[in-house]
């Protein structure tokens, strides 16, 4: 004890070394050993050699680019809806949700303990040409007849949608619940009605779930690839297909390393914006 | 979460018990090169059986017992010579297989496998021969070497059949649902019939479809020039295009099949045995189909003299009759593809006829002479490679 | 001070209520509505898990069975890939909340030079593509010439899960009153003594939450494994492999147990600690 009294400053160090230590070594080095790799030029029959082959940037991007906006529109797309679809129901539990708050926040995250592949190998079953939703989709005219939803953008986007509801869900309500119940009533007693008072107190106050929620999700959403897979066709590939074919079936290592950084490049950019505007501490305090 | 009082006692009780399992020792294991867990060979003197056979495999591609889920091949083996095998089906794509291994191996290090199944119409199995990243086969542990098919005895990747053997042989062809199409018997009809528009899917795997797009163009696939790539290559993009194809599929066409969303789908002649469903057919096309043969290897750092045994175990023709047909009587299903071992079609005529009359499995010279196979030239291009993996995913 | 003012502000009300009040029910019949969407899958994959499919492929309804649930290691390969699955899990999640939650302490409690990138560094592994995390992940294990399997799994499966760890307990402690801790000193407990004895009770909550959602990301990843599990088979992996030929509904059962397990073990927390706070002092 006698120590830690002594060298009362280097606590902070002392708890945090181990973990971050081992952030450092496994998703750092990593990072370094992969930008290394993407300036390399080869292939597997006679090597790989270093050669600061910026030039793998270049092809990466321009031989690729209708993936990578692709990626992003099929992203922000299913971000808008997650966000849309998440924002009431997130109202509605921390505002009317009680003593059934915890139990209703199990219910959103509940579904994401049955394995993420077997999620969306569900959906697969549940969209399949002669299934009952595309059937009565098709009755509906919203999809022509003989027509099919599997193998189509919006498979894909419906599908990253419902994978990512809950990062979007829970930082929402976090934020929603944590809002003080009497600036509104305040702002009702100024004669707002309840729905302007939403709009001029609530809403600006969950701004900091709103952001948190769309970045968890948009994110991961960006690099996904297992529903363009499953759920998609050629033309519905993202920049996660190509990744993964550069990376597993083509072995051109320096090209998907390439890749890589282009699509974390874009991504810490927007994170960088984020922190600018609200301060580091809300990026690790976001989320739960 | 609200608040609650917890004693520490609880604590303990509750969520700490496991942390003893952390260990030094085990992050430790983890560095180190080599450390296989394929037991290390022995040289000279008596060889002994390792105690377990690792064994990676392409999916549904040997006996089972509908019942148990055993494979009464496997566990035949395990009687006799008292090795279990360790039977893993993780084998989907040559590619991503190949990706996920070598890593490992261009750094020397084994893989836990002492078997491992490749298909000779893709580079993966040249490129592991040419690199030294198989083993020799222990050929004094295989006199069954001798049933060997004469056709699969020289091919151009293993001339002296020192690295690899044979396990199944198969055709690549077109498979169509009769409910859902008339028969789809060509690859124009396949590729361009309207009426089959964002109903069918072909194979990711460039040999096999190159293979029947430029039998149909009029091409031979077993030489490949620029020209006759270019042609099959624009046919099948135009396809692509027209979202005619709906997606390139491994063997994952199957289930597509069986949900009756596919109406036809460039496949493997055994998958559609295995999928049991009468309304599906499956025929060479029109100008001719793929003939494609996967082969066992042993990845460096398997045990060579097990995994010989073993390849010399399936080489006995009642063997591979019983892996091949299965047994109706037993509830057991077989392969059903083509086997490279002479005599398995005797064996095949006594546990399970229809099977060792069906022509997928034990084709006639006839049928034989149809399917064709792919340059291996072509499949090291890396041009071609290039192209193909920008069309299929991208 | 007006009169006019008061018979205004009632009519509000008046309308302001039948809003309100439709306004009410309306979000509940969406809120019931999307928890509908949200067990679509889950439902369907439940159901078919009581299917005998015929021939290989469980993807149309043909005979109500027990059979998958009773012989539900019957598929080979599945036992030993749920076994290893939860293994990890149960490790990873430990050390990761761990590591974790000293890092939140470290943050919350005390000023260091580095707040900045710290926090970055903990929310950079988040926002990375999984990809992007597993392939660079295998590039490091193979060139530091790591035998691939469970511990590089594990290894992962940690690295991932300590930005969950840290921002789950973080958020419980910056609302953590310090005055208990204050008044555990003032009583004579020395720094540790406090810890144990005020602290931990008190944002075991938090630490629990980190430990059921890092359980929950590892139990469930498949991509950082994929890349760098060598030739082990965890369940996500397993049913990547058996969906290409149509799992067997054997994969549906254990996909159906973790999700009631899991949902049971939350069920029961939440009711024990509703029954705790209605007779505990509320701290």
């Amino acid at each position: 004890m006698k120590w830690f009294h002594r060298h009362r400053g280097l606590m902070p160090y002392v708890l945090l070394a181990p973990g971050l230590a081992w952030l450092a070594v496994f998703f750092i080095v990593p990072l370094g050993f992969l930008a290394y790799q993407s300036l390399q030029s080869g292939n597997i029959d006679f090597g790989y050699a270093f050669t600061w082959a910026w030039g793998n940037y270049g092809t990466a991007f321009t031989d690729y680019r209708s993936e990578f906006v692709r990626s992003i529109e099929y992203a922000g797309i299913a971000t808008l809806l997650a966000l849309a679809l998440s924002y009431p129901v997130a109202y509605w539990i921390a505002f009317r949700g009680g003593r059934w708050k915890n139990l209703l926040l199990l219910m959103i995250v509940a579904p994401f303990f049955v394995t993420y592949l077997i999620r969306t190998l569900a959906w697969e079953t549940i969209l399949s040409d002669n299934g009952l939703v595309v059937r009565t989709l098709q009755h509906l005219h919203l999809v022509s007849p003989g027509g099919h939803v599997l193998a189509t953008g919006t498979a894909v986007v419906a599908g990253i949608t419902y994978n990512f509801l809950p990062f979007m869900a829970l930082p929402l309500y976090v934020s929603l619940e944590q809002i003080d119940h009497r600036l509104i009533e305040a702002a009702e007693d100024l004669y707002a009605s309840s729905w302007k008072a939403f709009l001029r107190v609530t809403v600006p106050l969950s701004l900091p779930g709103v952001v948190a929620g769309t970045l968890l999700t948009f994110i991961p959403a960006a690099g996904d690839f297992i529903n363009a897979q499953l759920l998609g066709a050629p033309q519905n590939h993202m920049i996660g297909n190509v990744i993964q074919s550069k990376f597993l079936e083509l072995t051109d290592y320096p090209a998907a390393a390439a890749m890589s950084f282009i699509l974390m490049g874009a991504i810490i950019i927007a994170v960088a914006a984020y922190a600018r505007a609200v301060g580091t501490e809300q990026l690790s305090g976001t989320a739960v | 979460m609200t608040q609650s009082q917890f004693t520490r006692q609880e604590l303990l009780r509750r969520g700490l018990a496991g942390s003893a399992l952390l260990t030094v020792p085990g992050l430790l294991a983890a560095c180190g090169s080599g450390g296989s867990k394929a037991a290390v060979t022995t040289t000279g003197g008596k060889q002994q059986m390792a105690k377990t056979l690792h064994f990676s495999n392409w999916t549904l591609y040997i006996d089972v017992n509908n019942k148990t889920k055993a494979h009464p091949s496997l566990q035949e083996f395990q009687q006799k010579y008292g090795t279990h095998v360790d039977y893993v089906e993780d084998i989907n794509d040559n590619a991503s297989y190949f990706g996920k291994i070598q890593g490992a191996l261009s750094r020397g290090q084994s893989i836990d496998r002492d078997i491992v199944v490749l298909t000779d119409n893709d580079r993966y199995l040249s490129l592991m021969i040419k690199k030294g990243w198989a083993e020799k086969l222990d050929k004094a542990a295989i006199p069954n070497i001798k049933n060997l098919v004469p056709v699969q005895r020289h091919p151009t990747f293993d001339p002296n059949r020192e690295y690899s053997l044979p396990w199944q042989s198969g055709m690549t062809g077109i498979a169509y649902n009769d409910k859902l199409t008339t028969p789809v018997l060509s690859v124009t009809d396949l590729l361009e019939n309207p009426k089959l528009k964002g109903k069918i899917t072909c194979l990711n795997s460039m040999g096999d479809a190159l293979t029947l797009v430029m039998l149909a163009n009029g091409d031979d696939p077993s030489k490949v020039t620029d020209k006759s790539f270019n042609a099959a290559f624009t046919r099948i993009k135009k396809a692509v295009d027209s979202k005619q194809i709906r997606q390139f599929t491994g063997n994952d066409y199957a289930p597509s099949l069986a949900k009756g969303d596919l109406a036809a789908a460039m496949s493997w002649s055994g998958d559609i045995a295995q999928i049991g469903n009468s309304h599906i057919h499956w025929n060479v096309p029109k100008d001719g189909g793929a003939l494609w043969t996967d082969n066992m290897i042993i990845p460096k750092g398997g045990n060579v003299y097990t995994a010989s045994v073993y390849m010399n175990y399936v080489y006995d023709p009642a063997v591979m009759g019983l892996m091949e047909a299965g047994d109706p009587k037993k509830n057991i299903t077989g392969i059903y593809y083509i086997p490279p071992v002479i005599g398995a079609k005797e064996a095949a005529l006594k546990l399970n006829p229809s099977v060792a009359n069906n022509q997928l499995i034990f084709p006639s010279a006839k049928t034989l002479s149809q399917v064709h196979l792919f340059d291996s030239n072509a499949l090291n291009n890396q041009k071609y490679l290039t192209q193909w993996q920008n069309l299929i995913s991208a | 001070m007006s009169t006019v003012a008061i018979p205004a502000r009632q009519r509000t009300n008046v309308a302001g209520n039948v809003w309100a009040f439709v306004r009410h029910h309306v979000l509940a019949l969406y809120a019931a509505l999307f928890f509908l969407y949200l067990l679509l899958p889950i439902g369907v994959v439940v159901v078919f898990s009581f299917n005998q499919p015929v021939g290989k492929f469980n993807y149309t309804w043909h005979k109500f069975t027990f059979d998958n649930w009773r012989y539900w290691n019957g598929v080979p390969g599945i036992q030993g890939a749920i076994v290893l699955s939860l293994e990890i899990a149960a490790l990873a999640s430990l050390i990761a909340t761990g590591l974790g939650t000293m890092i939140a302490l470290a943050l919350v409690r005390y000023g260091f030079r580095g707040r900045g990138l710290t926090n970055l560094l903990i929310f950079l592994p988040l926002s990375t593509p999984e990809i992007v995390m597993g392939a660079s992940l295998l590039t490091l294990f193979l060139n530091l010439n790591f035998v691939f399997g469970f511990w590089t799994i594990l290894i992962a499966h940690v690295m991932f899960c300590i930005s969950f760890a840290v921002v789950s307990v973080k958020a419980r402690l910056i609302g953590f009153d310090r005055h208990l801790e204050e008044a555990a000193m003032d009583l004579g407990a020395n720094e540790w003594v406090t810890f144990r004895k005020v602290t931990l009770p008190l944002i075991a909550p938090a630490i629990l939450a980190a430990l059921l959602l890092c359980f929950a990301v590892s139990v469930d990843d498949f991509v950082v494994t994929y890349f760098n599990s060598g030739s082990e088979v965890t369940f996500p992996l397993f049913v990547w492999g058996a969906a290409r030929i149509g799992a067997p509904p054997q994969v549906n059962v254990i996909g159906s147990a973790i999700f009631i397990i899991a949902v049971g073990a939350m069920l029961l927390n939440v009711f024990i600690q509703t029954r705790r706070s209605k007779g505990a002092v509320a701290v």
